[in-house]
């Protein structure tokens, strides 16, 4: 599973992206795995689009997917 | 009028002679006149659309002419109020088109009577909190106005249409209005990211104003100019739209009503300003808290409040969105700091 870390997550993370052997796993799952895997990434409120869709809480992200992490961006 | 002012975009097809009048006889509202509120009117305005009208609340600060193209330095000495600067800088691009300017907040009742008094074809968002984008957002669905969301910071930034009947509305994609927001006064921002979302904004604006309307983006797109990375994301199968308060089935426009506004009140004889901000989710201290402490603020808390200390500004914060704000007096001052933690 590709993930691509946008805005200060990349920061938190060292990284803009990375590859992990996960899946299938749903995203609410995904994120708690990934918070406790990261602890320093900042994940609330930040959205979640699986190869370039948004998704629920209880949709099954597959290994081969691509997940986007986004945070919400107000700056303007 | 040069006769060939216009006619390098005329060439190009999809404008043409007829979409060249089309934009002559538009009239665009431009929320807030910082780094995206310059370049989408400065774009727009060289383009010909007739009537461009500008709304800011702050003045030149020497900190905006790293990115905010309208502005020179003479702006920044004399403290000319932003929509003001703006307005004077887009009549020398093109003395040809009309221009309002308006020094004000952009709260719900001034965008409302902005909207009933004038008729406006397309709102671009240039603002820098969520707060207001929310109050746009349910103006855009009531009046049926179609909005374009842009917003950056670092090299990070995000566009997307909201076109009501057509598309999700911004509380669709983002239910409960976002804490600690990347922006640009915390994260920084670079000029390059500041000048891909106002392309990327007047481009959707040229299709929609010219009559290309088709051709605009369903997406939500990012991108991050530093990591080299894009995402152009489909919104269309959340699955919220129904119950949504804004373009649901039976929309209620929470953010318009006046109980919802955020209001100020300087308390006399002390340097304190009061806030009253009715959310429609109790405060989640904890986040707040933490975001706080990702910006370096000191910050204590209870059950009940929050503290958060920056430098001679003491924010004290209650769950129901109320904050006392020590240490200014001025009521810009005081909202600043409170997005800045709080939205």
């Amino acid at each position: 599973m590709k993930i691509l870390c946008f805005a200060h997550l990349s920061e938190q993370l060292g990284a803009s992206s990375m590859e992990l052997e996960l899946g299938p796993i749903s995203v609410a799952d995904f994120m708690a795995e990934l918070k406790n895997r990261y602890p320093a990434l900042l994940l609330d409120h930040v959205m979640i689009a699986v190869n370039e869709q948004f998704v629920e809480q209880t949709h099954v992200i597959e290994p081969n997917d691509t997940v986007a992490l986004l945070p919400p961006v107000s700056g303007g | 009028m040069s006769h060939d002012r216009y006619s390098r975009q005329q060439n190009f097809g999809p404008i043409g002679t007829a979409g060249q009048q089309e934009l002559a006889a538009k009239h665009v509202l431009i929320v807030g006149a910082g780094a995206l509120g310059s370049g989408n009117a400065e774009i727009l305005a060289r383009s010909g659309v007739g009537t461009i009208t500008i709304i800011d609340r702050d003045y030149v600060e020497w900190s905006n002419l790293q990115r905010q193209s309208l502005f020179c330095e003479q702006d920044a000495i004399d403290q000319l109020p932003k929509a003001v600067a703006a307005a004077n800088r887009i009549k020398q691009i093109n003395a040809d088109i009309t221009v309002h300017a308006h020094v004000m907040d952009c709260t719900a009742s001034d965008l409302t009577s902005l909207l009933d008094t004038s008729k406006v074809d397309l709102m671009l968002d240039a603002t820098d909190n969520f707060a207001i984008r929310y109050i746009i957002n349910d103006a855009a669905y009531q009046y049926q106005i179609p909005w374009i969301y842009g917003a950056c910071s670092g090299s990070y930034g995000v566009v997307c249409n909201f076109i009501p009947g057509q598309s999700p509305c911004l509380h669709c994609v983002m239910e409960r209005m976002p804490i600690g927001s990347a922006s640009c006064d915390r994260e920084g921002i670079i000029a390059p990211a500041v000048q891909m979302v106002v392309a990327m904004q007047s481009a959707e604006a040229l299709k929609w104003l010219s009559g290309n309307r088709t051709q605009m983006s369903d997406r939500y797109t990012v991108f991050d100019l530093w990591s080299n990375m894009h995402q152009s994301i489909r919104m269309d199968k959340t699955g919220k739209h129904e119950a949504c308060p804004t373009c649901g089935a039976q929309p209620s426009y929470p953010y318009l009503k006046s109980e919802a506004a955020m209001r100020t009140e300087v308390l006399c004889g002390r340097s304190s300003v009061w806030i009253r901000y009715p959310r429609q989710e109790p405060l989640d201290m904890n986040l707040a808290a933490s975001h706080a402490m990702q910006l370096q603020a000191e910050v204590k808390s209870n059950p009940y409040l929050l503290q958060i200390q920056e430098g001679e500004y003491r924010l004290v914060i209650f769950q129901d969105g109320r904050a006392l704000v020590h240490g200014t007096s001025d009521s810009l001052e005081a909202k600043k700091l409170y997005h800045r933690y709080l939205t």
